[in-house]
C-alpha cells in the first residue's frame, strides 16, 4: 500500500509527536508514505474565509502533485482531510471552475493541472478499510485498557464531502480500538466540537468545552482519549489545565493521538510515540 | 418491527420522558409516527407540522441528538443507522420549549431583526422601471432562498449550545448571506458590520448546521463567504479577521503555518502577552520554539503567483 503523504502543518510544528509516532507506524504496518514535495498548508477553514478561490488553486496545485505522483492521498489531520476533500468536490462538480483553476495553474508557472484522478483518504479509513494490515503485527493487545474515541468535527461532517461512514453514528474508531485489543467507551461528547478554530474569538466557550469533553469521557469510565485530529489532541492536551478551570473539574486524562495508540499495540514504547512531548497526563497513559 | 420512541415531554413546567412503542410499516416517517401516536396512543402530545412534504420547515425534531425534518426521514433509516429498536425523540435544541416538541420561534425572529433581514434596493430601481438582475447575479444568492425556517441548524450548533448571546443561529447567517450576496442591495457594508457586531467571527466551523440542513443550503459555507465579503469590502480588523490573514499571509510568506506568530499576528502584542504562560508550558515540552524560523517552500514564487492571479479574479 503506498500514498502520497499530506502532514499538514502541525505535524511540522506543536504536533511533531504525530510525525514521528506516523512514520514509525506506517513502518511497521508496511503502508508506504511519499510525502507530497513542496505541499503548502490547506488553507486550515480560516484562509478560505479570506479568499475561496485563492485557497481553491492551492488546493487544486497540492492535489495535481499527487496525481502526478500517481498516488492517492492520505491525510493525518481532519481539518486538511475536509480542505482537500471540499476543493476536489468543488473542482470535480463544476467544470468551469475547474477551467479556471486549471488556468491560474498555468498562468502561475505550473508544470501540471489539477485533473481529479487522486482520491483523498484519512489514515483511520484506511485502517479501518485494511484491517489485514494489523495480521501478525499487535504484539502489545491493549487489554483492559479504556479508550474513548473523539472523533472530531471534520472527519464527519457534512457527509456530502467526507461520506465515508454515517457521520451521525461513525463507528471506525471503536472497531479500531476493539482490534487493538482495547475496549471503547462510549461518551455523550464524542461527537461534538472541540473549538479549535473558535480559540481566539470564543475563548471561554472553547475552553468550556475542552473542558467538559475530557470529563464527560472520564464520567463515563475513558483511562484515556484517542483522536484522529492533531487539532483536536493539541486542544484538548495543551489547554487541559484551563479546560479544567472552566468546568471545575479535577480529571486529567491522557489525549492520544491515533497513530500513538495504533503504536502501542504494535509494541512501541512511551518514547518513541513521543508520549514525552504531551502536555497533560502522560504519565496516566498506561499501555 | 416494533420500535419504542422515548418522547421528552414538556407540560406544565413538568418534564419526562414518555415510551410510546409502535410498528415500523413501510414509509413510515418520524412525523407519520407522531401522527399515530396522537391519533391511537396519546392525544396529548404536542407537536407542529403542516405540509407533510419537507417545505414549510414546520416539523423538524431531535432524532438520538440530531435534527431531523420529521416529514421527510424514515423510522426504519433512523433504526439501521443507530442499529437500535429504540429512539429518543426532543424538540429542537438551543430553544426555548412551549410544550412537548413545541419550541418558541420569537426569540429568534427577534434576533434576525439584528441583522435587518430586508433588502435595500439601489437608487436606479423605481416602481416604474422595475429592478433587473442578471442570472450570474441571481446564481450567487438563490441556493439561501431556499430556508424554509425549520431550525434544524439551530438545534446542532455548538457554539449556540455553549453561549448563545454573542452569536447569531445559522439561518440567520444564511439570510444575511443572501443579503450579502444580491447585487441589487444596496448596503452590503451595513449588513456585514450587523453581523459582524453580532458574532460572525465566534463560529466554530463544527460543520454541525450543514450537515443537518434538509435543504443543502450549506450555512457554513454561507459564514466563510460573509467572512470572504468583509475582505472585499475592506471591514477586516477584528481578532478573527487577523486570525484569518494570518494563516492567508503565512502560506503567501512560506507556504507554511507560523505557530509561533500566532498569537501576536491574531490578537496583537498586549493579548499576547496574556498567552505567556501557556506559552512556557508549550516550550517546556518543546511545542513551541520562538526560534524556529518556517522553512521557505521552493516553489514559493509560483506559489504567491497563483494567491496573485486568483486574488486578483476573486474581486
Amino acid at each position: 500500500m503506498k500514498y502520497a503523504f499530506f502532514p499538514g502543518c502541525v505535524l511540522k510544528g506543536a504536533a511533531a509527536e504525530a510525525h514521528t509516532s506516523m512514520m514509525k507506524v506506517s513502518e511497521a504496518l508496511g503502508i508506504e508514505l511519499v510525502e507530497i514535495p513542496d505541499w503548502t498548508c490547506c488553507g486550515a477553514s480560516h484562509a478560505q474565509g479570506v479568499s475561496e478561490l485563492s485557497m481553491l488553486a492551492i488546493n487544486a496545485r497540492n492535489i495535481s502533485i499527487a496525481e502526478h505522483m500517481g498516488l492517492p492521498i492520505m491525510t493525518v489531520c481532519n481539518t486538511c482531510t475536509l480542505q482537500l476533500k471540499q476543493a476536489k468536490a468543488k473542482l470535480d462538480e463544476d467544470e468551469n471552475l475547474r477551467a479556471q483553476v486549471n488556468e491560474i495553474l498555468e498562468k502561475s508557472g505550473h508544470p501540471y493541472p489539477y485533473q481529479g484522478t487522486a482520491e483523498v483518504t484519512h489514515f483511520l479509513w484506511v485502517l479501518d478499510a485494511h484491517p489485514e494490515v494489523f495480521a501478525g503485527k499487535i504484539k502489545n493487545k491493549l487489554t483492559n485498557v479504556k479508550v474513548a474515541g473523539f472523533y472530531g468535527c471534520h472527519l464527519i461532517r457534512p457527509q456530502k464531502v467526507l461520506n465515508y461512514e454515517d457521520g451521525r453514528n461513525p463507528e471506525s474508531l471503536e472497531k479500531l480500538i476493539k482490534l487493538l485489543g482495547a475496549t471503547p467507551v462510549d461518551f455523550d461528547y464524542r461527537l461534538k466540537c472541540c473549538g479549535f478554530h473558535a480559540f481566539f474569538t470564543a475563548e471561554h466557550d472553547v475552553l468550556t468545552v475542552t473542558g467538559k469533553i475530557a470529563d464527560n469521557a472520564a464520567q463515563a469510565g475513558a483511562q484515556m482519549i484517542v483522536t484522529p485530529c492533531p487539532l483536536c489532541q493539541m486542544q484538548l492536551d495543551m489547554y487541559s489545565p484551563e479546560g479544567r478551570e472552566a468546568t471545575k473539574s479535577s480529571v486529567e486524562v491522557p489525549i492520544l493521538h491515533l497513530q500513538q495508540l495504533v503504536g502501542f499495540a504494535l509494541g512501541f514504547s512511551k518514547e518513541e510515540m513521543g508520549i514525552g512531548r504531551h502536555v497533560t497526563a502522560a504519565d496516566k497513559v498506561t499501555i | 418491527m416494533i420500535v419504542t420512541l422515548q418522547i421528552h415531554r414538556y407540560v406544565d413546567e413538568k418534564k419526562w420522558i414518555q415510551e410510546y412503542k409502535i410498528e415500523i410499516t413501510k414509509g413510515l416517517t418520524i412525523l407519520s409516527a407522531l401522527h399515530e401516536i396522537k391519533a391511537k396512543q396519546d392525544p396529548s402530545l404536542s407537536f407542529t407540522s403542516s405540509c407533510r412534504s419537507s417545505i414549510c420547515g414546520a416539523c423538524a425534531v431531535r432524532v438520538n441528538d440530531h435534527s431531523e425534518l420529521a416529514c421527510e426521514v424514515l423510522l426504519d433509516t433512523l433504526v439501521k443507522r443507530y442499529k437500535t429498536d429504540v429512539l429518543v425523540v426532543e424538540p429542537l435544541g438551543n430553544f426555548r420549549v412551549i410544550r412537548d416538541l413545541i419550541v418558541d420561534w420569537d426569540p429568534k425572529y427577534e434576533k434576525m431583526k439584528k441583522i435587518e433581514p430586508s433588502l435595500h434596493p439601489k437608487a436606479e430601481f423605481t416602481v416604474q422601471t422595475g429592478c433587473k438582475q442578471s442570472i450570474e447575479d441571481f446564481d450567487k444568492y438563490k441556493k439561501y432562498a431556499g430556508c424554509i425556517l425549520c431550525g434544524s441548524c439551530v438545534s446542532e450548533c455548538n457554539k449556540s449550545a455553549l453561549n448563545e448571546k454573542d452569536f447569531l443561529d445559522p439561518f440567520i447567517f444564511v439570510k444575511a448571506a443572501k443579503l450579502v450576496e444580491d447585487s441589487r442591495d444596496k448596503d452590503h457594508k451595513q449588513h456585514l458590520k450587523d453581523v459582524i457586531e453580532a458574532g460572525l467571527w465566534k463560529c466554530f466551523n463544527c460543520q454541525e448546521c450543514t450537515a443537518s440542513c434538509p435543504k443543502d443550503l450549506d450555512p457554513a459555507g454561507a459564514i466563510e463567504k460573509l467572512k470572504e465579503a468583509t475582505f472585499k469590502l475592506e471591514m477586516a480588523s477584528s481578532v478573527g479577521s487577523n486570525h484569518a490573514k494570518a494563516i492567508y499571509d503565512d502560506i503567501y510568506n512560506t507556504g507554511l503555518l507560523d505557530e509561533s506568530k500566532l498569537s501576536v499576528q491574531s490578537e496583537g502584542f498586549i493579548s499576547a502577552a496574556f498567552r505567556v504562560p501557556i506559552a512556557y508550558r508549550l516550550m517546556k515540552t518543546g511545542k513551541l520554539d520562538l526560534f524556529e524560523k518556517a522553512p521557505v517552500n521552493k516553489d514559493i514564487s509560483k506559489i504567491r503567483s497563483i494567491i496573485d492571479i486568483a486574488a486578483k479574479e476573486d474581486k
